[in-house]
């Protein structure tokens, strides 16, 4: 027995539907409500609601493993004395159906940095819970950039399946032992294959014309240009809000804050949080060590192209381009990295 | 249990040290739990008031007092402020120890210089007590601690003892304007009492810990005494939400401040982006 | 686009001011631009795709913009509303400003859309907007503009979402809002939200929880929505800026009419003319302390 299948599409609805009515959840790429075109991944009711081409998803996968808002624990107190009330470190059995190539390398990546040293339970927890099943990437736009940091649209990191379209249906590679198990689901619905088809022309040529540079130079760039005219020019147009970090499927930051929810009780909860807004970093005594939006930006450069890197061995960007789209003041990663890439060329030559 | 969940600490006793600025003495509320609980000089903490929030502090007692630890705090936030409004008795939250520590084993043998200002002395009193209570292990301990004025000066009782000591030379100053009629001190900032004082930088280590202006002008001036910046410690106080190298707050240049540090040489934070 | 240019680099010339704070292209269409030599002025544009609100980098608190120095700043008439408003509300003084007003016809949603402007992609807040330049300028450029025809009518959502019932209203912004993660882009995009610290990070108290739940998210939405009453001037930044696509200039329009049928009050381009919030009369409507 090989590691591929082929599943006809009203098998893999029929497979969908058999999922949501074991009581698994099911989180898939759908329209948004209100949102016209746009599309983001959700809990599905019906196979019919998934929208597997088209645009990327608004939001990330990122939330289905670490939500924009958690509890950590509840609190009660009667007089001097506070009970813990722990939250479970286990999570309902999720399945989660078109995953973009870009979205699905984000959770491994992000692994590392929640996993190194301390393990993140509330992470992997739901990680364990989580079969995820990528879908080679149908549409790129122009701030597409997987290509540039070592993907690809048919890249095949974090995905448990890893599914292509075909004529009538979809070819499945079994990636995982979670992946395996899934299989077991729909077994009778499936028949072996061989290799990939490439049925769809694959968007590698596209994508790598949008930005083709080689993030160790960027970051041997960035090891030696702490203080460079770039920051304080591209800086000047950032608003210095959160809606890169938040549409980011590698951005993990986050803020504990404690909420009351009523005398005497309440909860701790993490929510999601940035590097570009100035609170992020204020100190109790006023004392800011990064201090104005330059040192701010630099900060979301630094960090996903050489701390990281250098700490985990490899880039926080999955080159999704959501930053891109997201952002209102037209900040351009691609921009950024390929004049980057020019001045490192400049230098080395 | 997450990472998250702090453990439960019971307040033993309130020391005030001056008018902005009090040492909690806490003990473990699980007995099991205050049996294991172990840590190393310089290693912090996430205290927490339940309905306030969580704070980052060293731990401020030495490890070699064992059954309780000590936190000293000044109040300027949220909840530090919670913080001051507890009394003997009350439960807080703590989760630690984190981060790494002064390299004690490595100090052995050796003489020591701890200096510090206002309530950097907290970090640096729990190696100062860590160092004297295995004091024949040590040479020489200088301490030369300054502060604004003689009323912020925190720790009063036990500089009292040091002062009394013939193994310890300590030194004391308070900012021009500062003194008291009565103050015995020097006059003047912590660089210029470090100049006074001229601890030598022979088989010596020092420890520095303070406001940033003090860290700033006392480094170099180490430096300039012939200490190797491989043997002038000090900690960083970047803001921290997790202590456990994920929530990316305290990250400046390659180092998580909860996990790298807070304990640093002056030669790692020399090859540092000014950042912290 | 040559008459915009050319008095830009006058302007940078004579030393009048430091930087231009205009628009260029770049790979997605307009972008803002921050020129500071006379020679990059040609890489001065503006057509409909310069959506975004210039003034919002005008706060004193944007500490690296000030460094520039004196600017002068392209401004669509929408733009100028909130230049007045920085005046009124003493954060701005006119005489440290040039103000190179743009005659505009109406822009799209957003600076990549389309080229060419039609009544299917204009922003929908330009439709019945009566303000073909700004009277608060010191420079006009650009070709005379027709009124902008469009499909989009905002006041016709409005009065459908008045129609539901309490309950309905209720389940659709829960709905709306829930997709919010308060990365405060809408704010920190706003030029009118230039408070020193905003509400919603002060924690004490922390009048408006951080965490992105309902809770949190509706007192974020509505506070900000009322400190914006007779201050917001429609230049639809923050429901552009948006990841998550909440429909904000709705609560602002919404906002927007009420104060306009209290108070006759509409945001203007003058920096001398009263608003409600910001002046008292004693025949203002009071029903409410009563």
């Amino acid at each position: 027995m090989n590691n591929r299948r082929m599943l006809n599409k009203t098998d893999f609805e029929d497979f969908v539907d058999s999922l949501l009515r074991a009581g698994i959840t099911v989180i898939a790429p759908v329209r948004r409500e209100q949102g016209g075109e746009k599309v983001e991944y959700r809990p599905i009711h019906s196979p019919a609601e998934i929208v597997l081409s088209g645009q990327p998803p608004v939001r990330p996968l990122k939330e289905v493993v670490f939500p924009p808002t958690e509890p950590l624990f509840n609190w009660k107190q009667t007089k001097a004395s506070v009970q813990i009330e722990e939250v479970p470190t286990e999570f309902k059995e999720t399945v989660v159906v078109g995953a973009r190539p870009c979205d699905a390398a984000a959770l491994e990546i992000v692994d590392k940095v929640m996993g190194w040293d301390y393990r993140d339970e509330l992470w992997f927890g739901r990680r364990q819970a989580v079969t995820v099943l990528s879908l080679a990437c149908p549409q790129s736009d122009d701030s597409c950039f997987c290509t540039a940091v070592g993907l690809s649209p048919e890249s095949t990191r974090g995905a448990d399946w890893f599914m292509s379209s075909v004529d009538g249906g979809f070819e499945i590679e079994i990636l995982t032992p979670k992946g395996e198990k899934l299989l077991e689901r729909c077994k009778d619905r499936c028949r072996e294959t061989k290799g990939r088809t490439n049925a769809m022309p694959s968007l590698d040529a596209k994508v790598r014309a949008n930005l083709n540079i080689d993030p160790g130079k960027v970051r041997e760039w960035l090891e030696k240009h702490f203080d460079d005219p770039l920051w304080s020019d591209v800086a000047l147009r950032c608003h210095g809000c959160g809606a890169c970090a938040f549409v980011c499927p590698t951005c993990h930051c986050f803020d504990i804050v404690d909420e009351l929810d009523g005398i005497g009780r309440g909860q701790r909860r993490r929510n999601w949080d940035a590097c570009q807004p100035a609170l992020f970093t204020l100190h109790g005594s006023g004392h800011n060590p990064r201090k104005d939006q330059t040192a701010r930006f630099r900060q979301r450069i630094m960090h996903k192209f050489n701390i990281y890197p250098a700490r985990f061995g490899e880039v926080l960007c999955t080159g999704c381009g959501r930053c891109i789209r997201a952002c209102a003041a037209g900040m351009d990663l691609i921009s950024i990295l390929s004049e980057i890439d020019r001045k490192s060329a400049e230098e080395g030559a | 249990m997450n990472l998250y969940q702090p453990q439960l600490m019971r307040i033993e006793e309130i020391i005030e040290e001056t008018g902005d600025t009090r040492t909690l003495k806490l003990q473990f509320e699980n007995p099991s739990v205050a049996e294991q609980f172990d840590f190393k000089a310089g290693q912090f903490g996430e205290y927490s008031v339940f309905g306030a929030g969580e704070c980052t502090f060293c731990i401020a007692s030495s490890p070699t007092r064992k059954g309780y630890i000590e936190a000293s705090f000044k109040e300027v936030g949220k909840v530090t402020r919670a913080m001051r409004r507890l009394n003997v008795g009350d439960t807080m939250g703590f989760r630690g120890p984190y981060g790494n520590h002064f390299p004690l084993d490595e100090m052995k043998g050796n003489n020591i210089v701890f200096i510090s200002g206002g309530i950097g002395l907290a970090p640096v009193r729990c190696v100062i007590w860590n160092t004297l209570d295995l004091r024949d292990q040590f040479k020489d301990v200088t301490i030369i601690y300054g502060a604004r004025s003689v009323a912020d000066l925190v720790y009063k009782r036990e500089l009292q003892g040091w002062a009394g000591r013939s193994d310890v030379k300590l030194y004391q100053c308070v900012d021009p304007g500062g003194e008291t009629p009565d103050w015995k001190g020097e006059v003047c900032f912590v660089p210029s009492l470090v100049e006074k004082a001229a601890p030598s930088a022979k088989d010596s280590y020092a420890v520095v810990c303070g406001p940033p202006i003090v860290i700033r002008l006392t480094l170099p001036l180490l430096e300039k005494m012939g200490f190797a910046p491989e043997r002038i410690y000090t900690t960083l106080e970047n803001r921290m939400k997790c202590g456990l190298g994920k929530c990316g707050r305290c990250n400046v240049g390659p180092y998580y401040v909860c996990k790298d540090g807070p304990v640093f040489t002056s030669a790692q934070l020399k090859a540092l982006p000014p950042e912290y | 686009m040559q008459e915009l240019r050319d008095l830009a680099k006058k302007l940078l010339l004579d030393k009048q001011v430091n930087a231009i704070l205009g628009y260029e292209w770049d790979r997605r269409g307009a972008r803002p631009a921050f020129i500071t030599e006379a020679g990059d002025c040609d890489r001065l544009v503006f057509d409909h795709r310069c959506v975004q609100n210039l003034a919002a980098y005008l706060s004193p608190r944007r500490a690296n913009i000030a460094q520039l120095g004196r600017l002068a700043v392209v401004i669509k008439a929408c733009d100028a509303r909130a230049v007045a408003g920085l005046i009124r509300e003493n954060q701005l003084k006119r005489e440290d400003l040039v103000l190179i007003g743009v005659r505009c016809g109406g822009v799209v949603v957003n600076p990549s859309d389309s080229e060419q402007l039609n009544a299917e992609n204009i922003a929908p807040r330009c439709v019945g907007c009566e303000q073909r330049e700004p009277t608060l300028a010191d420079h006009l450029v650009g070709e005379t503009q027709s009124a902008p025809v469009g499909k989009a009518n905002r006041d016709l959502r409005l009065s459908e979402i008045e129609k539901l019932n309490p309950e309905e209203r209720l389940s659709l912004w829960t709905s709306l809002l829930s997709q919010c993660t308060r990365c405060y882009a809408c704010r920190q995009v706003c030029p009118m939200c230039f408070c020193e610290r905003c509400i919603a990070d002060k924690t004490q108290p922390a009048w408006i929880e951080s965490s992105p739940h309902s809770r949190g998210n509706f007192s974020w939405h509505l506070t900000r929505a009322l400190h914006l009453a007779g201050r917001c001037v429609d230049c639809g930044e923050c429901e552009r800026a948006c990841p998550a696509g909440i429909p904000l200039g709705l609560l602002n329009h919404k906002v927007a009419r009420i104060v306009a049928s209290r108070y006759g009050y509409a945001v203007s381009d003058d920096p001398s003319r009263e608003t409600p919030i910001g002046s008292y009369r004693l025949d203002d409507e009071q029903e409410f302390i009563a």
